[in-house]
């Protein structure tokens, strides 16, 4: 009887801390604001498709900067050779949210200067853009109007956190 | 209600073979007697189909026919197997100025103050020179012969939020008819649904990325446009016609284009500017002599969204053209002599360092019209062309047999046509959008040639005491081949100036074969179908442009019905359609055969109220991507228009 009432006691005070541990985490160890969770250097593969034509760039690093808890830049870097060259530009303002085990980025339409291969400023337009992060992955995809270019750029790009 | 009868005269015309047509042998004949079959677009045709400009037009109406986007979303054109620059557009038989993609700026051609529309497939280089390699058409201007008439008109579209507005005045008198016209379009951004959103996509990517199970069709997106650009446009015209004697006529005309295109980066602005004057003195019934004088510039230039004009893409096109055509008849049969000349120079930031390049272009033409029997007519042409810039020649003849039996009447005809090269393809330069690939020019280039055989059967006549089919019918089926070769084109031109490019170059051509039914039938009762179908097929070097999809089959059809309820109301209404093949290239990323349906009412209301309704896309289809042909449709869309004569109220 002793025994039975000495485990019955036991089991209802490691039930009790854990429980109070479980609170304990809640309560007193604010969660890791959405930014800093996904801030950080991604490596991985980039496909651009413009005019239908899919071309893919592997070992690019696209580098996302936290702006505020729940806001992030990101840079995307240079593309193409020669005279053929995007270079590395910037999608600013990305808002977070969380969704399940994911967290979202999006951003309706971003629009930014940056000097081109030939010297001269370029325009650029970004639109309809997600980011989402899930663990270590990432996977963006946007549209890109680019200078002069006829065509939008349909880019996508799954890395992961270094 | 002159008006409705105006109307319903025209519906009856395009059936019963009634009008006369120019085109095809650049005198006036009636279209049963034309050398050439002819498909005639009447000014019925143009109100029913309510279009705004010959690219609607032709695109509800001709089988065969494709009209795309290219880069920057400039129009691109395929007509049986040819590209756009094989077709010729003329107003009132004068050629047009500028290009967009591969032809005119067809925003150009509103048809406002057109009368009718003939179209002659295949080539008809020996009348009219170069670019008539696959076809002709030739767009006429409506002559009122009431003493003054005066219409405003207003349209509402659904698609892009497009309105169309227009005015148009008139008048005639012993001595003098002049003819103004005003139209203005404005059409807003369309942004064309794709089949996922961004975020459906990237699930689907993070699944694939982290090995789970995800859907491999969301990530298969074909389409080429994800946005349509909006423009407006404004389109004035004059037409003054001076009766100076019974012997001799002078007409001016004159005109004013703008459109601008609302693009990401830039708004593109295009200008176009025309003046004519032709003289026709007529000794008597037999003999009479044409002189003219056209010219038509065509503008480019690009502005920032402040109204800045940024000089880097200004494009200048000027063209000054002298006319003198000598016409003879000797009893039923008729001569006719010709000459033009023509200056053509551009200016366009596609050359190195902006600058420009002109040629001149003499021709003379004879054309003997021999009617041998009161069954049998035989036209023969030649004609003589030579540019300057490419020091090319070319020789093109045209013969035509005409015969009529009791019951059919046989047509047979060879063409040759040619096109020379332009100056854009001779001495292009251009690093396309700045990204270092190279457009080179050829000054080496020789002429397009082409050679055309079709012959046909037609068939004209009334239904009598047979019950529900009592009527009129026509009935037309031809067959042709168009042997194509020394096609202009572009190939791999290697690295140039550290740069990739293409290089325009003569290709080995193609073979068209094809065969075109049209039907038509008007029962007495008011009811109407014409149906028209085209079969063609292309052998040789076939090459399959991004820009259409050239395909086997295709239709249009029109079932109308016209009736007057009473004394202040009648009713005209049309259900059309048009549907597209499987394309002949195989591709399965492209609409695999589609068919769209417009339904039409147009009432006639009181004296001179026209009220005109359209519920286009009748049964929602929906392209699976936008690639550059796709029909231009997100669904289902409605028109509401309103049409008044005020010299009727």
């Amino acid at each position: 009887m002793k025994i039975k009432s000495l485990m019955t006691m036991t089991l209802a005070a490691v039930a009790f801390v854990f429980s109070m541990s479980s609170c304990s985490s809640n309560d007193d160890e604010p969660e890791v604001a959405l930014a800093t969770q996904v801030e950080g250097s991604y490596t991985g593969n980039e496909i651009f498709v413009v005019d239908n034509e899919e071309s893919s760039n592997e070992t690019k690093a696209y580098v996302f900067s936290k702006v505020s808890d729940t806001s992030i830049d990101m840079n995307i870097p240079e593309v193409g050779m020669g005279m053929m060259t995007i270079p590395s530009f910037s999608v600013k303002g990305i808002t977070l949210s969380k969704d399940g085990n994911t967290i979202k980025g999006k951003v309706a339409s971003y629009e930014g200067t940056v000097t081109g291969s030939d010297g001269t400023e370029k325009a650029y337009t970004v639109t309809d853009l997600t980011a989402l992060f899930s663990d270590k992955t990432v996977v963006v995809t946007y549209t890109l109007k680019y200078g002069k270019m006829p065509f939008p750029f349909t880019g996508s790009f799954t890395g992961t956190k270094k | 209600m002159p008006a409705i009868n105006l109307s319903a005269q025209s519906f009856r015309d395009s059936v019963e073979l009634e009008p006369v047509v120019v085109t095809a042998s650049h005198s006036p004949k009636a279209l049963k007697d034309a050398p050439v079959v002819t498909r005639l677009i009447t000014l019925h045709d143009i109100k029913i189909t309510d279009a705004t400009n010959i690219q609607d037009m032709l695109t509800q109406e001709i089988p065969g026919l494709e009209f795309g986007f290219a880069m920057s979303q400039e129009t691109s054109l395929n007509m049986g197997g040819f590209g756009g620059n094989a077709v010729l557009f003329l107003v009132d038989g004068e050629r047009m100025a500028g290009e967009t993609m591969d032809n005119v700026d067809y925003n150009r051609l509103n048809l406002d103050n057109v009368g009718r529309i003939e179209i002659v497939k295949g080539a008809s280089s020996a009348l009219y020179g170069s670019n008539a390699v696959g076809g002709v058409v030739n767009i006429i201007s409506r002559e009122n012969l009431e003493p003054w008439t005066a219409n405003i008109n207003s349209r509402y579209n659904s698609f892009g939020h497009e309105w169309r507005n227009g005015a148009n005045f008139s008048f005639n008198t012993k001595k003098w008819n002049s003819q103004t016209s005003f139209q203005h379009t404005k059409i807003d951004p369309v942004d064309l649904p794709k089949p996922y959103s961004s975020e459906e996509i990237a699930i689907e990517l993070l699944k694939k990325a982290q090995g789970l199970p995800y859907d491999a069709s969301v990530l298969d997106d074909d389409s080429n446009l994800s946005r349509l650009y909006g423009q407006k446009t404004y389109n004035v015209k004059e037409r003054l016609t001076w009766r100076a004697t019974d012997k001799l006529t002078l007409i001016g005309r004159g005109g004013y284009f703008f459109r601008t295109s609302e693009r990401d980066t830039y708004d593109y602005h295009f200008n176009g500017y025309s003046a004519g004057l032709k003289g026709r003195y007529a000794w008597d019934y037999a003999r009479h002599l044409e002189l003219s004088y056209a010219y038509d510039q065509y503008d480019k230039a690009n502005f920032l969204p402040d109204g800045t004009r940024t000089h880097d893409h200004d494009y200048s096109n000027r063209q000054h053209v002298a006319h003198a055509l000598y016409h003879h008849s000797f009893g039923k049969n008729s001569l006719i002599l010709g000459a033009d000349y023509m200056h053509d120079y551009l200016s366009t930031y596609q050359f190195v360092d902006n600058a420009s390049h002109a040629q001149n272009n003499i021709d003379g033409y004879a054309q003997f019209d021999w009617n041998i029997t009161e069954r049998l007519n035989v036209v023969g042409s030649v004609r003589y062309d030579y540019f300057s810039a490419s020091a090319q020649k070319a020789f093109t003849e045209r013969l035509a047999v005409v015969y009529k039996f009791p019951w059919i009447t046989f047509r047979a005809n060879y063409a040759s046509g040619f096109r020379a090269p332009t100056l854009k393809e001779m001495y292009m330069h251009f690093d396309m959008g700045n990204m270092g690939y190279l457009l080179r020019g050829n000054p080496d280039l020789k002429p397009e040639k082409s050679h055309n055989f079709n012959i046909a059967v037609e068939r004209t006549n009334r239904i009598r005491n047979s019950g529900f089919l009592d009527g009129r019918y026509n009935f037309t089926l031809m067959g042709y081949c168009n042997i194509f070769d020394k096609r202009i084109t572009t190939i791999d031109g290697g690295t140039y100036e550290g740069m990739e490019s293409a290089l325009y170059w003569n290709e080995d051509g193609i073979t068209v074969w094809g065969v075109d039914v049209s039907l038509g039938h008007i029962w007495d009762c008011g009811v109407s179908l014409r149906l028209n179908y085209s079969w063609m097929h292309e052998t040789g070097n076939v090459y399959y442009s991004d820009f259409y999809q050239p395909r086997s089959h295709s239709m249009t059809w029109r079932i109308g019905y016209n009736h007057r309820f009473s004394r202040h109301y009648a009713l005209d209404a049309a259900l059309s359609g048009r549907s597209q093949g499987k394309p002949q290239s195989g591709r399965t990323d492209v609409d695999q055969g589609y068919t769209i349906c417009k339904l039409m009412l147009q009432h006639h209301i009181w004296r001179g109220i026209h009220l005109n309704t359209a519920i286009d896309n009748l049964f929602n289809y929906k392209p699976k991507s936008y690639y550059y042909s796709s029909p231009l449709t997100t669904g289902t869309s409605f028109s509401i228009g309103l049409s008044v004569d005020l010299d009727m109220i």
